[in-house]
């Protein structure tokens, strides 16, 4: 089971909502499919991120994939250290992995609870 | 590539696309630093893919593109691999040229030292004794849809910048291209269990390729953003 206190994507993406902002990264489901990671490019501070919409990317030895922003609004702060430590991902997603922090001004209606976003990765397989 | 780029965003049906590079040309993976390459010969043509990975000389090769939904390959990446790099390796063996594709236990866990992609060759890679054969790399999308563009690079003849990788001329001298190319969506579409029927770019995907070419690939500063 994964946290509870957070929304999820079906692309794998989590938010936790606190105060108006929201702290987003990737889940371990996400991860763990990914294999190597090699290069992560966040936002910087002040840029603008919305709904749908790529925020980011994230290079494994094999693949590129776009990373979605569950909310719109503006991105207040990054984790910096992440891009250069990405073992992280691997070994505390929902915590010290987070990728960026936005002030929100809308989420996305497709955001879910843990235990629907587990259901949905067990059917993904 | 703008092509390519199209057809992952707008194709309705998988798509296999197979081409060539005319005059020959660098293509970049999507992260790697353009300065890197200022060593290149002068002219030599720079494009930046959408896919990751090393950089690519195309000489003689059968380059090509997959455009598919998510749904119709293995959800892990290592997985898709394996099911396309085997439906390669069938197309090869039928032209009598033989490679073996890399188990786990190859490959990096960091950051690849290696500028060119046929210099490191990893898990799940195709090899002959005489080095990587195929360069591989993909880019995978959520949004409209879970979808995949698989790049491919098939060396023909050694090019001239990469002078250590494998050729299927090593093994089969003459190698016919367009029968290779028809040999490799036959394989493609048998792994993936796909009818295969031949067709041409539609409307809005023509549409979507000259506004990605005029506003990306066709735009040096694309090119040199990294």
């Amino acid at each position: 089971m994964r946290p509870n206190d957070r929304k999820y994507l079906k692309s794998h993406e989590w938010c936790k909502i606190e105060n108006g902002i929201a702290t987003i990264g990737i889940t371990d489901h996400a991860v763990s499919h990914l294999s190597d990671l090699v290069f992560l490019d966040l936002p910087n501070k002040g840029q603008g991120v919305t709904v749908g919409e790529s925020f980011g990317e994230i290079e494994s030895v094999k693949a590129v994939s776009s990373l979605y922003a569950p909310v719109t609004g503006e991105v207040v702060d990054v984790n910096k250290a992440l891009p250069d430590n990405l073992e992280w991902l691997g070994q505390d997603p929902f915590e010290k992995a987070w990728m960026i922090k936005v002030k929100v001004t809308a989420q996305s209606p497709d955001l879910v609870d843990g235990k629907t976003y587990d259901a949905h990765c067990q059917a993904e397989g | 590539m703008a092509v390519d780029e199209a057809l992952l965003l707008e194709a309705g049906e998988p798509v296999l696309r197979c081409y060539g590079f005319a005059p020959h040309a660098v293509s970049l993976g999507y992260f790697q630093r353009f300065a890197d390459f200022a060593d290149l010969p002068s002219g030599t043509p720079i494009v930046r893919r959408l896919t990751g990975g090393g950089a690519i000389h195309h000489g003689d090769e059968l380059t090509f593109a997959l455009a598919l939904d998510a749904s119709l390959l293995p959800r892990d990446v290592s997985g898709s691999y394996a099911l396309l790099h085997d439906a390669v390796l069938a197309a090869l063996a039928a032209f009598g040229c033989r490679a073996t594709r890399l188990p786990a236990g190859h490959g990096q866990t960091a950051r690849p030292a290696e500028r060119w992609c046929f210099a490191e060759p990893g898990r799940d890679d195709l090899v002959t004794p005489r080095g990587k054969l195929l360069g591989s790399a993909q880019r995978r999308i959520q949004q409209p849809r879970p979808r995949v563009l698989h790049h491919g690079s098939l060396v023909l003849r050694r090019p001239a910048l990469t002078p250590f990788v494998a050729a299927a001329e090593d093994q089969a001298a003459g190698l016919d291209r367009e029968g290779l190319a028809e040999a490799l969506a036959r394989e493609l579409a048998a792994a993936l269990g796909l009818a295969l029927v031949p067709s041409a770019l539609t409307a809005a995907e023509q549409a979507l390729a000259e506004r990605l070419r005029d506003q990306r690939y066709g735009d040096p500063a694309f090119t040199a953003q990294r």
